[in-house]
């Protein structure tokens, strides 16, 4: 019973990540149609800054949360002004939106990752923070651990609040739901879509600063989360961000008991096999009609 | 025959003639470059022969490079290098017939995403498969053939490609699959079996990525997984493709040179460097010169030829 629940437990905070990370990306790309590939590396920036404020400023990662949010969120404002903008109003097309922003995203996969590298080196990095072991119903986990699963869920939640009762998070769904009508009704794309791209990054860099209180960082960890928001907006299905928590949580259920039970390795084919089943047998998502 | 495909066909044959007689005239070192932009030239055009004309965007060449390069890591102490290498091309060629039937149904960034997920289920699938059933996490190739055979099969297959590209685009085919680009719909509707001309373009992409995986994988002396399906040969492959133009032959080709030159040079004395470069290049390029390099050439040559009111022609 007790390995069972350590494995769920393992499961699910790895997964609150997923969803946190997923929700970003889904925001970006269900409403702008922006495949934004360089997702993971803002998520490796906020680690590493959030990494980088601790070892040297001793300042307390979980008061340094907001902070990467917003910083990530600035950064969002600048590149959404700086190339997606453009990319949006030349297009002729959704398709080459898509097309020319995953292109985009490869180049700004290429910049970041190796500003941090310049700047902080190939290396492992890591800090240790509140790893005392607390004890719940015969199973062990770290402090750390719980404090980020309770952040990630508390952050989707919070998001889904957002999306479901405020002035803004109604413009976002409708939006999504019919950019003309949107436009008609007086929504402003030039105000929403740089706001709602920012907050994609301000996500990833939230998602981030959790990750590197438990495990370590290196510049090139951001690809594979990348690939696993990737996973989860699949099975969520595109815009839905309350499928992106539920994605998420099952996506990290699934890779905990397969890694335990069948192999570790086996943790990234069970991942791409999910994704590869998923868009040939339901491409719309899991959870849609 | 037209104008243009007797013009490549003569190009084609007479640069594979002065690029055969290199092992003998050039350097070591110059011919392991030339080697490297062959290979490039081989994908790149390989590539654009299939996503050019029907405007996909795939990221499986890694996938394809890598099926090649295993062929021939587990059959070269078998069988000899002439019978692996089209074994490797046709190995790969029948993954992407077997994939693109599944998944060319899909458009856009789908598509991308699973072609690049597809690349990365291989690799991961050969390293558990070699890990569980021969203990090994990599290959040393040993009775490797001599540089100048690898080079001369090389500058071969990227040839062939170069030939297959322009025969396709003169071909019934090549229409088909331009008109896939441009609507799928409306080719449908004219009678064009949109999936099977899909699945024939995809493979036949695969079969020269698969051949040039084959043919340069024993450069390597010791194969892993990682070292063959790095992505970023695929990734490489895309940019070179769209950088010079992926709807042109000349300008893959073109900036496969240019490229291969670049990072020979830069990369291994400014690894970090030459990237932040390389990616800020990309984001350039697409915003202002969405149709690559070639676009500068086809617009010195509109406004040349406008006061003619000549056609335009498409070609570049």
């Amino acid at each position: 019973m007790g390995l069972l629940l350590e494995l769920a437990a393992g499961g699910l905070i790895a997964g609150g990540i997923y969803a946190v990370v997923a929700m970003g990306l889904n925001l970006q790309y269900g409403l702008m149609r922006i495949m934004n590939i360089s997702h993971g590396e803002f998520l490796m920036l906020g680690a590493y800054l959030t990494w980088f404020a601790h070892t040297t400023f001793q300042v307390n990662p979980l008061l340094f949360l907001p902070a990467a949010a917003g910083l990530l969120f600035l950064l969002g404002l600048a590149v959404y002004g700086l190339c997606f903008r453009r990319i949006v109003r030349t297009a002729p097309s959704l398709e080459v939106i898509e097309a020319r922003s995953l292109l985009v995203g490869f180049g700004l996969m290429f910049l970041v990752q190796n500003a941090v590298y310049l700047a902080w080196g190939a290396d492992l990095q890591g800090y240790s923070f509140l790893t005392q072991p607390v004890e719940i119903a015969g199973a062990r986990f770290g402090a750390n651990r719980l404090l980020v699963f309770g952040f990630a869920v508390g952050a989707s939640l919070a998001l889904l609040a957002l999306l479901r009762w405020t002035l803004v998070g109604k413009a976002v769904r409708a939006m999504m739901q019919s950019p003309t009508g949107a436009q008609l009704v007086g929504i402003d794309t030039g105000v929403l879509h740089p706001v709602v791209f920012g907050a994609g990054l301000a996500l990833a860099g939230v998602a981030g600063a959790l990750l590197s209180m438990v495990y370590v960082i290196s510049p090139s960890m951001g690809e594979p989360y990348t690939v696993t928001a990737l996973i989860v907006i699949t099975l969520g299905g595109l815009g839905s961000a309350a499928g992106c928590l539920v994605g998420g949580l099952l996506l990290g259920l699934v890779e905990a008991f397969g890694m335990h039970y069948a192999n570790p390795s086996f943790k990234m084919l069970l991942s791409y096999g999910v994704l590869i089943a998923v868009l040939i047998a339901r491409p719309q998502g899991l959870f849609k009609r | 025959m037209s104008d243009w495909l007797r013009q490549v066909l003569i190009a084609a044959a007479l640069a594979g003639a002065a690029l055969a007689t290199a092992p003998w005239v050039l350097g070591e070192f110059e011919v392991s470059l030339a080697l490297t932009i062959l290979m490039y030239v081989g994908l790149a055009v390989s590539w654009a022969l299939f996503c050019g004309p029907t405007l996909y965007l795939s990221l499986a060449t890694s996938a394809f490079f890598g099926i090649g390069a295993y062929v021939t890591a587990w059959g070269l102490g078998t069988l000899p290098y002439a019978v692996v290498v089209p074994l490797g091309g046709l190995a790969a060629a029948a993954f992407a017939a077997l994939v693109g039937a599944a998944v060319l149904h899909l458009r856009g960034a789908y598509f991308a995403v699973i072609t690049f997920g597809l690349g990365e289920l291989v690799r991961h699938a050969i390293a558990y498969f070699e890990k569980s059933y021969f203990m090994t996490v990599g290959r040393v190739l040993t009775d490797t053939p001599e540089k100048t055979t690898v080079y001369l099969t090389v500058l071969a297959i990227a040839l062939a490609a170069v030939i297959a590209y322009a025969l396709v685009r003169e071909s019934r085919f090549g229409l088909a699959l331009g008109g896939i680009g441009a609507d799928e719909q409306r080719a449908q509707t004219l009678g064009v079996n949109t999936r099977a001309v899909k699945v024939a373009g995809f493979t036949l992409s695969a079969l020269f990525a698969g051949m040039l995986g084959a043919a340069i994988a024993v450069r390597w002396i010791y194969l892993d997984p990682p070292t063959v399906f790095n992505p970023f040969i695929g990734f490489q492959t895309v940019l070179i493709a769209m950088l010079g133009g992926a709807h042109t032959l000349l300008g893959p080709i073109v900036s496969a040179v240019v490229f291969s030159l670049f990072t020979e040079f830069l990369r291994l004395r400014f690894p970090y460097a030459y990237l932040l470069v390389l990616g800020t290049l990309l984001i350039i390029v697409v915003l202002y010169l969405p149709r690559g390099f070639a676009q500068l050439w086809e617009g010195w040559r509109a406004r040349r030829d406008r006061p003619a009111r000549a056609a335009e022609s498409p070609r570049a």
